[in-house]
């Protein structure tokens, strides 16, 4: 037997293989490759890369502000210019383009929006649940300091501090910082600045994440309207409409300083479920909480309240929101390293994932279903290997699929409402998958009624439309996208090759919903 | 024909050509010309297969052929240790695509049983009892051993190749021998 090297190599020598290259295949291959060169070599220096992908545009805080007093003389602005009471009962004007678009929105049971906010280089989300009918609206920001506002019958804000456990009731505030605060005000904020005469609206149309949009977009510039102390000159305010059924899909806000650098941002994505809380206790306040009613001076407990003083009940349906408990593999590697190869990386977070609340009784509706993929014989594991509940990152639980643009589809087996999609690709690493898509259809080939969750895709490399998300680092606690409320029977994840190697992989899916029925 | 086929180029003689083929047709085709023979030998010695291995050496020259005006290398060197790398990530993901590893475990696996009817001599060794037992490697290692006895590289061109230290490297070569003695050991019924 071989010792060493030297030995090995003797071995090695004596070993007889027909490894004479084919003449014929070597002119034939020489031909394809200058061809091939030349073509290239036309084609010029590619300009387009991952080095080179869409920035988005990133607030660069010219501006020093804190987050509530800029939303309040924002909101000022906007809600002083007109009659606030004007504003409850529905007496707008708008351009009647936009005005179809308020109309077609509102006649939506609920509205759910997740607004990003970013400022002073922090990023916040919030979830809003908006009924137009009854005028409510609630807000569960990440710390759960969950805030309602009833504009309807009951004239009040409601305002729940976790620290203290208590649930603050006082009066609805006639004019100010409730302005823009929420996707309701948004909406009708929207309407009355597009109403105003000296207000040009924007209106074209467009394509967002693979669906045709209306967009509307109007500026506003005040020469008053600072934010602590300093000016901000311009207010942008766009709101993007499907085509088809006129509802807003999206939002943005643009707050930009005198230089024209956007100081600030928002970002809304609507959607638009059947259901949602009927009270403040239906967000995960508790029942228990002690209640303040700073109208009447009140303080007590729920059951000690009389009822004039108490927030409505929470609902006896099975609606109720509730955080989403998702069951996370181990961590292969502590802290997440810095990346500054890949653009447009989400900043780490630095902690734990806020919960993301989703009605009670949602479950991981793709355990066991049957998973497809475009790559029918994975180089390595098995596809149902996807949705079998294990989620370590450990040798035999990997499904690797082959390099180039490759998705996965889940079968769901019934039509279901999906709130959030978990997605782990190979997490035994910090990788970035770059192009990552999550699509939610009933076609099973993706052809008609698709609905893009999460696009990542910021070049449109997989031709399904340029996508405005973030590439983010895999970790154990997975990729959460939230699923926007979507109905659809099969859930489809692309991806497009990793910052180690050209090669696709998952682990896990977890897709959290109801089914519609 | 014996395998050990690569010889040692005089790098700096064709540091100017790498830079021509950049973006003269006929300098690339002096490079293919001066790389197909010892590609596809590395592709024969990675997949044990001669109709596999001109298909890994296609999809490797063509590979070559787009990214090349956009090379950003200027020696020999750099040019060496680009190709090698795509052609080992090319066989790895090959391997890995079709799954030739495992029918070939299970090929091996019936030779083996056949061959434990005869004598267990270690001259009986051959070329498939040795590639079965390569194959068992990882994909990595099998790399750094191809590079190493089959292409004679030196352990600073495997190191550019593969991405680790030369001392990685040596280190790695002698754990991945250690193996292999282990699994022809094994292989070859205790014998030394």
């Amino acid at each position: 037997m071989f010792e060493n090297e030297r030995d090995f190599r003797k071995l090695v020598a004596r070993m007889k293989t027909n490894d004479e290259p084919n003449a014929a295949h070597r002119e034939q291959l020489r031909r394809q490759v200058l061809e091939t060169f030349e073509q290239a070599a036309s084609r010029g220096r590619r300009t387009e890369g991952r080095g080179q992908r869409f920035e988005p545009i990133r607030p660069r805080f010219s501006v020093v502000c804190l987050p509530f007093l800029r939303l309040a003389i924002a909101a000022a602005i906007l809600v002083a210019a007109t009659a606030a009471v004007s504003m409850w009962l529905g007496a707008f004007g708008g351009r009647p383009t936009f005005d179809r678009v308020r109309l077609a929105t509102e006649s939506a049971p609920w509205l759910r929006a997740v607004a990003t906010k970013y400022s002073n280089d922090e990023e916040r989300t919030e979830q809003h649940w908006c009924n137009f009918a009854a005028k409510e609206v609630y807000i569960v920001p990440e710390d759960w300091a969950v805030v309602g506002y009833d504009y309807g019958a009951e004239q009040m804000k409601l305002a729940y501090s976790p620290g203290t456990k208590t649930l603050f009731i006082s009066e609805l505030p006639k004019a100010g910082p409730y302005g823009v605060e929420s996707a309701y005000n948004f909406v009708q904020a929207f309407s009355v600045l597009a109403a105003k005469d000296d207000v040009a609206m924007e209106e074209s149309t467009a394509e967002r994440e693979g669906r045709a949009v209306r967009v509307y977009a109007i500026e506003r510039a005040d020469p008053a309207l600072t934010v602590d102390g300093k000016a901000v000159a311009r207010l942008r305010m766009t709101v993007f409409a499907d085509s088809q059924t006129r509802r807003i899909v999206a939002a943005a806000v643009e707050y930009q300083g005198p230089a024209g650098t956007v100081t600030a941002r928002e970002d809304w994505v609507m959607s638009y479920p059947t259901a949602g809380p009927a009270s403040i206790y239906d967000l995960g306040v508790p029942r228990t909480a002690r209640v303040s009613d700073m109208r009447q001076g009140y303080r007590g407990t729920p059951g000690e309240v009389p009822t004039p003083f108490t927030p409505t009940p929470a609902s006896t349906s099975s609606f109720r929101l509730e955080p989403l408990r998702i069951e996370l593999p181990k961590a292969m590697f502590r802290g997440t390293p810095v990346d500054a190869r890949t653009p447009n990386l989400e900043k780490p977070r630095g902690s734990p994932r806020p919960a993301f609340l989703a009605p009670a009784g949602t479950a991981n509706v793709a355990r066991g279903k049957p998973v497809s993929s475009s790559d029918p014989e994975p180089l390595t594991g098995s596809l149902e290997l996807i949705t079998d509940g294990d989620k370590e990152a450990v040798e035999g639980n990997v499904v690797e699929l082959g390099p180039h643009p490759q998705y996965v589809t889940i079968d769901l087996q019934e039509p279901c409402e999906v709130y959030a999609v978990v997605i782990w690709h190979q997490h035994r690493w910090p990788r970035v998958y770059y192009d990552v898509v999550v699509q939610v259809c009933d076609d099973p080939a993706f052809k008609t009624g698709v609905r893009t969750i999460f696009n990542n895709d910021a070049d449109d490399s997989l031709g399904l439309g340029a996508g405005l998300d973030l590439h983010y680092t895999e970790t154990y606690e997975g990729k959460l996208v939230d699923g926007r409320c979507t109905q659809g029977r099969y859930v489809r994840c692309y991806s497009n090759g990793n910052t180690h190697d050209e090669l696709n992989h998952y682990i896990e899916i977890e897709v959290y919903g109801r089914p519609v029925n | 024909m014996v395998a050990i086929m690569a010889k040692p180029v005089e790098q700096t003689a064709y540091d100017d050509l790498v830079i021509l083929a950049k973006s003269q047709t006929t300098a690339l085709g002096r490079l293919y010309d001066l790389y197909y023979d010892r590609i596809f030998r590395f592709c024969v010695h990675r997949l044990f297969n001669r109709s596999t291995a001109e298909e890994v050496a296609s999809s490797v020259f063509l590979t070559v052929a787009q990214g090349m005006p956009q090379f950003k290398g200027q020696t020999e060197q750099d040019f060496r240790s680009w190709i090698y790398t795509i052609a080992a990530n090319q066989a790895n993901a090959h391997i890995r695509k079709t799954m030739r590893r495992q029918r070939l475990m299970e090929d091996f696996g019936a030779r083996r049983r056949a061959r434990e009817q005869g004598p267990h001599e270690w001259s009986s060794l051959d070329w498939p009892s040795l590639y079965a037992a390569i194959q068992e490697l990882k994909p990595e290692h099998q790399t750094i051993l191809t590079l190493r006895f089959f292409e004679n590289m030196d352990y600073d061109d495997i190191a550019g190749i593969v991405g680790a230290r030369p001392a990685t490297i040596r280190v790695t070569l002698h754990r991945i021998l250690r193996r292999l003695q282990e699994a022809l050991r094994g292989d070859l019924g205790g014998e030394e």
